[in-house]
């Protein structure tokens, strides 16, 4: 893992990835840390951070899409698996690689506040607060990105596509909005749940059997909920929908609240999709 | 030492491996010979768990591919079709990453870089990029990668496919020079490579394997009966008609004419028996005088034509 994690690291900064990440990343908090706090007086640091949580829709993208897919294009996935070295390892180098980029950039953001910091006290709590927050957010759009990479072997594919996922996440809670909360509608999102899972089960194992069991089991539990606990269906679709509302998530540690829940949260997000990068490897080896 | 058991590969529909089975001994050189889409890079990939088989399974050194892929993947360096090299390092620093990767001890490593570039030949391109290489260089590292970690088998999908003649006979020496301590699978287009190189040649077509043998037994086997290549001074129909009428000539064929009042036939005897002597007192009687006389065995190549397109006709 550790050969992994150096080989990407390095290949970051032997191209111009690395420096065009860093570069943006720094160019645009330092415009918003002027015009937020230098220029306006304003001593609320947090407020930078969470203005600028809009560049992870241009430098996710570009330091996820090439991870995966660059090696299936290049076939250097042959070698990567046909050495002693597992899928997981090769996984968790790769996106440790990313995250050790994103943190370094964002460690060098530091600076601002200490620079604040000359002019009168700060709440430092809050700020570190923030600053976990921002980082916890980052890491889990960089599992999102790395997962897509996995899917093609085009890297503008990736990158399209990590684009179009992330601005959805975005645009998560407006979504939430305008879904329907009544029953039936929910039932019918269920049912198309089950349904869903029952045919990517087919299609993975390309047994008819599992998939039925696993359809007839789920319609059971959707009927058991019905007779039981009908109540459990009101607003079914907006709570799922809602669990992917990251950036909400991410506004209570703006406000310098660090709830242990939602680290929790950003954690199990992440490893869920290093989960399914992994799976769709191992996926494409079967197939 | 390798033992490939049933192995089956399918696409959807598509059969890319139909129940293979063989077997490699240790220290021994197989070549995988066989047309483009027959299978071989598939089989390739299967024994290395690059992709794993639909049905069957393969043994390396005892150890099942899909039970304990670790302990397989330890014993095999591969290079597959097209080298997996990263053009952005330079060649020390990939070789280096494939050591660690490899789990090469650090304190082994300086040794078997050095000796291993010696082999291949790329000690004067070491800290070059890869993306700068000649295709016979990439080719070269490809292989250096491969025997990394001195596995005991290593499995090369067209090693000298890109190179030059003289890089060809240099890299075939470099196999040869291995095949004394590890078992080799090979594929290759080249028959005269795997004739060269190869204890064992096993010939698979449309996912199946037609023939596996030594080059000289395939080559014995195929050509059951001696044929006869000859030109005689005369008129086709009369020659013909001699030659047809001699004792133990199962078929004569009329092979074209390529210098003036001559014919070409092509004789067939009767299996174990020597024509020669007939066809000689026979046309000599008739005056009509043996201007070459030829005898005809399969070469590989043909031998690989008529296996893979199950006839023997068109030879020639």
């Amino acid at each position: 893992m550790i050969a992994i994690f150096g080989k990407e690291f390095r290949s970051y900064f032997t191209s111009a990835t690395g420096y065009i990440f860093m570069g943006f990343f720094l160019l645009i908090s330092g415009i918003f840390f002027s015009i937020i706090n230098l220029y306006s007086q304003s001593p609320v640091y947090n407020d930078v951070l969470s203005s600028i949580t809009f560049i992870f829709l241009f430098v996710v993208p570009m330091i996820t899409m090439r991870l995966i897919s660059e090696e299936t294009k290049q076939k250097t996935d042959q070698l990567l698996l046909t050495t002693p070295l597992k899928v997981w390892e090769i996984v968790y180098g790769k996106y440790l690689a990313a995250l050790g980029l994103f943190l370094i950039t964002l460690l060098i953001t530091v600076l601002y506040p200490i620079i604040l910091s000359f002019f009168g006290n700060l709440a430092v709590g809050e700020i570190i607060g923030g600053y976990i927050g921002f980082f916890l957010l980052g890491a889990a759009f960089i599992s999102v990105g790395i997962f897509i990479s996995s899917l093609t072997d085009s890297q503008v594919v990736a990158a399209v596509a990590t684009v179009v996922v992330l601005i959805v996440f975005w645009i998560m809670d407006t979504i939430v909005q305008a879904l329907p909360k009544d029953r039936i509608s929910s039932i019918i999102f269920a049912g198309i749940l089950v349904l869903a899972l029952a045919t990517y089960i087919f299609f993975n194992m390309r047994n008819i059997y599992i998939s039925i069991c696993v359809l007839v089991v789920g319609i059971l539990i959707m009927v058991a909920i019905y007779i039981f606990k009908v109540s459990l269906y009101d607003g079914f679709m907006i709570k799922i929908f809602e669990w992917f509302s990251l950036l909400k998530r991410y506004q209570s540690f703006k406000m310098g609240i660090f709830d242990v829940s939602s680290v929790v949260y950003f954690i199990t997000f992440s490893y869920g999709f290093i989960f399914l990068t992994i799976q769709s490897i191992e996926k494409r080896r079967w197939s | 030492m390798i033992q490939v058991i049933n192995l089956s590969k399918k696409y959807g529909n598509f059969n890319a491996v139909n129940n293979i089975n063989f077997t490699v001994e240790k220290g021994e050189i197989l070549g995988f010979l066989g047309p483009n889409g027959a299978g071989k890079s598939t089989t390739m990939n299967i024994i290395t768990g690059y992709i794993s088989a639909t049905e069957g399974t393969v043994k390396v050194d005892g150890f099942d591919i899909l039970e304990q892929p670790q302990e397989v993947k330890k014993r095999i360096g591969y290079l597959p079709e097209i080298p997996p090299l990263y053009v952005d390092m330079t060649v020390e620093e990939y070789l280096q990453f494939v050591c660690k990767i490899k789990k090469v001890k650090a304190s082994d490593r300086k040794e078997m870089l050095n000796n291993i570039m010696n082999a291949v030949k790329i000690n004067d391109v070491k800290s070059r990029l890869i993306k700068n290489l000649s295709k016979g260089y990439k080719q070269r590292v490809g292989l250096a990668q491969a025997m990394i970690g001195d596995p005991e088998v290593l499995i090369l999908d067209e090693p000298t496919v890109g190179l030059d003649p003289k890089q060809i006979i240099e890299i075939r020496n470099v196999i040869k020079g291995l095949g004394k301590k590890h078992t080799i699978i090979l594929s290759s287009h080249i028959l005269s490579e795997v004739s060269a190189v190869c204890d064992k040649v096993l010939i698979i077509n449309k996912g199946e394997v037609v023939a596996i043998d030594t080059p000289e037994n395939l080559s014995k086997k195929l050509s059951q009966s001696n044929r006869i290549l000859l030109r005689v001074k005369g008129p086709k129909k009369e020659v013909l008609n001699i030659i047809k009428n001699i004792e133990d000539i199962s078929k004569a064929q009329f092979q074209g004419i390529k210098e003036e009042g001559t014919v070409d036939i092509l004789a067939e005897g009767k299996e174990e028996k020597d024509i020669r002597e007939n066809i000689f007192y026979a046309l000599s009687k008739k005056n009509y005088p043996i201007l070459m006389m030829k005898s005809i065995d399969l070469t590989l190549e043909e031998i690989f034509l008529q296996v893979t397109n199950g006839q023997k006709e068109d030879i020639l």
